[in-house]
């Protein structure tokens, strides 16, 4: 057994994935939130996650950290930017995949693949976290929901609000209004899906080649998915494990590195 | 056998300035050790990494004492003028009066980078009512009321009409402060009507004749504000030896970044080309000096591709950067992560072409101000873009924006995209503020995932 690992310090989480070389396959994927003392946390979890299987740190040929804690991670033989690493990772898991739209916590991707499953070019949002998880976060602390439930929540007649700002500081302004005005928190919710996806959209700028693939944390989002496929016209699909998109990627980096 | 050179880091150059010196290096009246600039507020140097040669030392002490020599010169008697916005058009103009000396307020936006914004020039400007929603330019609004850099000019000269706004709301302020402004007009320059006599003007672009004819009238104007403040009349035989000289500055850069982009290991730092590219626009209001520095640069850079010498390897990255960075930081981070430039376009290629030498100096002044890539449509600008990115080769394009730069808000997905689609080169868009260490990372990441696209991409071919 030749074992690889990956890692994706992002903003919120700190994903983790083995992968056997010689099995060609993810053998366990675990993550922690992400905090102060980044390198203790990934060691911590890659600790974990290799005991897990039974394994130790000596059984590990090769890890590639990703992610913008990338370089904070000690146990990394190499780095790779999260942009690479997802578009690596998806190909392994949807080959077909033209179009990856990554929203993480504090920044959202989109990313154009060929039909080798090699990157050609990529966008990334810019000082801005309207489009991101961050949002997500920040409104259901506004609406007193735990952030699952920003998908889940539903009523009957759902009719999304329209959050006008760019912002979100300016849009968790409209939210306490909205809320002050007795508007469904389920209104809302739909409303800063939408808001999410028309930023992705946005930063799309022109047409998306399909098949598209949404990855990050945002992706298990209920919902999420269905409301981006709406806004961009296009069918919009989740890949297993969408949050360690990234984490594999680095281990298939990794794997391709020993 | 080629060797890669290392770039220096302030405290390196401390000791490299103490060999050099044991070794006879001869400096200008304006030399000594880059530290110094540290103490005098310029402490964003001790974040940079320098090019170790003379010539390298030569150009900074020569960027950073611009303001002393602006003040002797205001001591010995001379007329200082602060030309505003055309970028390289005016100053040509002052040079040919000899008790004129014009310099380039703008140049203040670098200052919050320089000095970490421990200067508050934008905490002044945003108090005079000149907030971050204005281009960092609104750094010398504030220069104007500390008078703790350049003199007060005795005059402003600044375009408006087909520029930037900003720098108009900016300039208009300083009038009602009572700074004595003379503006001029420059139209936004449009294709030529069917049967419309038409010119070509320097970088290829077309202009119809009546908009040159225009811009002429209006340059005659700044002339005569000129001479009524040097209490001489403009002698055209002057202006026309005054564009002869500076169309040697601008072949010097021509040459310079030809030879540093077609190299096969960059033979100047990214850092120091932006820096010399500068001297375009306003020569550090020392004309003298500004050729000089190139004349050691040129030779600088000759002398390493002779030898093989060069600061990137040949496996690095080639890299089209478009706008200049408000946070200089960001030439050493391209090279570090393993780009080199290969072609730039930092707003002001028109005052790096020569001046037609045929045409009377003030229709030919006039042609050079109307190729401004900002006075056109971004078409225009895409179009040079695209060709010096296709001649030099580049494997990827950066477009630099600048926060609070309006006329940058829709011009930058237009050059990507015309990019894109004739080069197929992977681009981006980062937004750089003065000081970029808040957003280094994703900055970073940026830059290193485009460098990863454009590898890839060279894999493949």
């Amino acid at each position: 057994m030749k074992i690889v690992a990956g890692m994706d310090a992002g903003s919120r989480k700190i994903k983790a994935v083995l992968y056997d070389v010689h099995k060609n396959e993810m053998i366990a994927q675990a993550s922690c939130d992400q905090g102060l003392k980044q390198s203790e946390l990934a060691r911590g979890l890659l600790h974990d996650l290799l005991d897990s299987k039974d394994l130790t740190a000596a059984d590990l040929h090769y890890t590639v950290a990703t992610g913008y804690g990338r370089n904070a991670i000690s146990e990394a033989n190499a780095t790779r930017t999260e942009i690479t690493c997802h578009a690596l990772g998806v190909r392994a898991l949807m080959p077909e995949v033209r179009t990856i739209i990554d929203i993480g916590g504090q920044d959202s991707k989109l990313i154009r693949v060929d039909e080798n499953g090699k990157m050609t070019d990529f966008v990334m949002n810019d000082r801005c976290a309207a489009g991101t998880g961050r949002f997500l976060e920040v409104v259901a602390d506004r609406l007193q929901l735990p952030l699952h439930a920003i998908g889940s929540i539903r009523s009957e007649n759902v009719a999304p609000v329209t959050i006008s700002s760019m912002c979100v500081v300016f849009a968790e302004t409209e939210i306490v209004s909205l809320m002050a005005a007795g508007t469904p928190a389920a209104d809302i919710a739909a409303g800063v899906r939408y808001a999410i996806a028309s930023r992705i959209a946005t930063m799309a700028g022109r047409s998306l080649d399909a098949p598209i693939a949404l990855t990050g944390g945002v992706a298990l989002l209920e919902g999420m998915d269905h409301t981006l496929a709406e806004v961009l016209e296009t069918h919009v699909n989740v890949p297993p494990h969408p949050r360690f998109t990234g984490a594999l990627g680095a281990a298939l980096l990794a794997a391709k590195a020993i | 056998m080629s060797t890669l050179l290392q770039k220096l880091t302030l405290d390196d150059w401390n000791e490299q300035y103490a060999t050099l010196h044991q070794q006879g290096m001869k400096e200008p009246f304006y030399g000594g050790p880059l530290c110094r600039h540290v103490l005098d507020g310029d402490t964003r140097l001790e974040k940079l990494e320098f090019d170790p040669s003379p010539a390298a030392l030569r150009l900074w002490n020569l960027l950073l004492t611009e303001e002393q020599r602006l003040h002797t010169a205001r001591r010995q008697g001379r007329h200082i003028v602060g030309t505003m916005k055309d970028l390289g058009t005016i100053p040509v103009l002052a040079h040919a009066f000899p008790n004129i000396l014009p310099f380039y307020p703008d140049g203040a936006w670098w200052t919050p980078c320089i000095m970490e914004m421990n200067d508050a020039l934008l905490h002044v400007a945003d108090r005079l009512g000149i907030d971050e929603t204005f281009c960092p330019v609104r750094a010398m609004l504030a220069a104007f009321v500390t008078q703790k850099h350049f003199p007060i000019p005795d005059l402003l000269i600044c375009s408006a009409g087909a520029v930037c706004d900003d720098f108009s709301a900016i300039v208009q302020r300083l009038h009602d402060m009572g700074h004595p402004v003379h503006w001029w007009d420059i139209p936004h320059r449009r294709e030529p009507a069917p049967n419309e006599v038409s010119v070509q003007l320097p970088g290829g672009c077309i202009a119809p004749q009546t908009q040159i004819t225009f811009v002429a009238s209006e340059l005659k104007r700044v002339a005569d504000a000129l001479s009524e403040l040097a209490g001489t009349p403009l002698d055209l035989n002057q202006l026309t030896a005054t564009i002869q000289r500076i169309n040697k500055v601008r072949k010097r850069l021509l040459s310079l970044r030809e030879k540093v982009f077609l190299a096969s290991h960059s033979p100047l730092p990214a850092l120091e080309l932006h820096i010399a590219e500068m001297l375009s626009i306003h020569f550090c209001s020392d004309l003298t000096e500004t050729e000089a520095v190139l004349d050691d640069l040129l030779a600088e850079v000759d002398r390493r591709i002779n030898t093989q010498q060069g600061f990137t390897s040949t496996d690095a990255i080639r890299v089209f950067w478009v706008n200049p960075v408000a946070d200089l930081r960001l030439m050493n981070r391209l090279e570090n992560l393993g780009g080199r430039l290969c072609g730039t376009d930092f707003m002001f290629t028109h005052a790096i072409d020569p001046i037609p030498e045929s045409p009377p100096p003030l229709e030919a002044l006039a042609q050079s101000a109307l190729a401004d890539p900002m006075v056109g449509p971004t078409q225009d600008r895409a179009r040079r873009i695209l060709r010096d990115a296709r001649t030099f080769a580049a494997e990827a394009l950066v477009i630099c924006r600048i926060p609070g730069a309006s006329h940058c808000a829709t011009e930058g997905p237009q050059l990507a995209d015309t990019i894109r689609a004739e080069l197929g080169i992977p681009c981006i868009e980062i937004e750089v503020p003065p000081i970029e260490d808040a957003l280094d990372g994703s900055i970073r990441t940026k830059l290193e995932a485009l460098l990863e696209t454009a590898r890839s991409n060279r894999r493949d071919r």
